[in-house]
């Protein structure tokens, strides 16, 4: 194994968190997680040399994970798809086996019901990220961020409180 | 609600994530490479073997055929256009294919949304409307001219070769429609969202 790739697998390693939690905000049920899993770890490999240029290795992860998840939930045949099938999001586990506490699944319906970018928005701001690496992964300013958060934070109560 | 306590709803998550070993990600993306690897190789692949086909056939037919101008004409043009189409579909494909996602949202959003409004809304956009019927029209003629074995002016003179394409053409026409329809239509609905997605960034 070469040197880069033995880098990248390192950082992928240390930061894997990251991808699975992207993909359980975009993604509800485990094979469309698991796709949009791979998809990402191929997509970070191929932009692995651009990554000098980011100051932070978080950013460009998250960037490149939010950016590809967003690419991926459209594809038609899936919308066809749930659009004449319910779908039901799985309720025990992420990629591999997780179990989910009742709140945190309560949270997760919440987000879900939140479009996709107030999705990678409140994924952040559960991250703690603050409003500076948002700004910088979404790519708005800084009090646009604010003015976002706070939005999608009230949304994100009602539908919690539901 | 206390704002800090769905963060620390959120990070109960953390200790239930079943880490991946640097094997089990290397697998992973060793698949995914091979994966798209298989289909840029396949469709690569079945577009430079169908072209190089047809020009193989249009060489072959045009040199068995050398004293019939029209018909040299015919083949040349096609080939021409298939060449032509070749290239720019495969640089188009390359280009829509080809994601650069290490960049923030917005500036993500706005390369793919330049990108995608080129191809489908651009001054080219609408070529294939007359691309699909022109080569459609070539490629039969030459086949048919071809096996008559007569003279192309001579071929498109007949009652019969004109009842074939009249009948022939709307059903090739309409498969061919369809398919170039449907990607659209895909990419259309892709640009929309894309749109959407940017105004709202955009907008407070």
């Amino acid at each position: 194994m070469n040197t880069a790739k033995d880098e990248f697998l390192e950082i992928l390693s240390n930061y894997q968190g990251i991808l699975y939690k992207v993909s359980l905000v975009y993604f509800k049920n485990k094979p469309d997680r698991e796709d949009n899993l791979q998809e990402i770890i191929y997509q970070l490999w191929k932009s692995y040399p651009s990554l000098k240029n980011h100051e932070s290795i978080g950013s460009w992860i998250y960037a490149v994970s939010i950016n590809t998840s967003i690419s991926r939930v459209k594809r038609v045949s899936r919308i066809e798809y749930r659009e004449t099938i319910p779908e039901l999001p799985d309720k025990s586990n992420i990629i591999d086996e997780m179990i989910m506490t009742e709140s945190f699944q309560l949270l997760l319906d919440a987000i879900y019901n939140l479009d996709e970018l107030d999705k990678s928005i409140m994924l952040l701001y559960l991250e703690e990220k603050s409003y500076d690496e948002i700004a910088q992964i979404i790519g708005i300013t800084k009090s646009n961020v604010g003015v976002r958060i706070n939005r999608a934070k009230e949304l994100l109560k009602q539908n919690f409180k539901k | 609600m206390e704002n800090n306590e769905l963060q620390k709803i959120w990070k109960t998550i953390n200790a239930e994530i079943n880490q991946k070993s640097k094997d089990e990600l290397n697998l992973l993306l060793k698949s995914k490479s091979n994966q798209t690897i298989n289909k840029f190789l396949i469709i690569i692949s079945i577009s430079i073997f169908v072209c190089v086909g047809l020009l193989v056939y249009l060489m072959i037919t045009s040199l068995n055929r050398q004293n019939d101008l029209i018909y040299l004409v015919n083949n040349a043009t096609l080939g021409i256009i298939t060449l032509i189409s070749l290239i720019s579909g495969l640089l188009s494909w390359y280009k829509i294919e080809n994601n650069r996602y290490n960049q923030p949202l917005k500036n993500w959003l706005e390369e793919r949304i330049y990108i995608l409004s080129k191809w489908l809304t651009g001054r080219y956009s609408k070529l294939y409307l007359f691309i699909i019927p022109l080569l459609y029209a070539l490629t039969v003629l030459s086949i048919h001219v071809y096996f008559e074995d007569k003279l192309f002016l001579e071929v498109i003179n007949t009652e019969e070769s004109i009842i074939g394409l009249i009948v022939g053409t709307p059903i090739g026409l309409f498969v061919a429609y369809f398919g170039a329809r449907k990607i659209r239509k895909y990419q259309l609905t892709n640009l929309e969202f894309l749109k959407d997605l940017h105004g709202r960034l955009c907008n407070l």
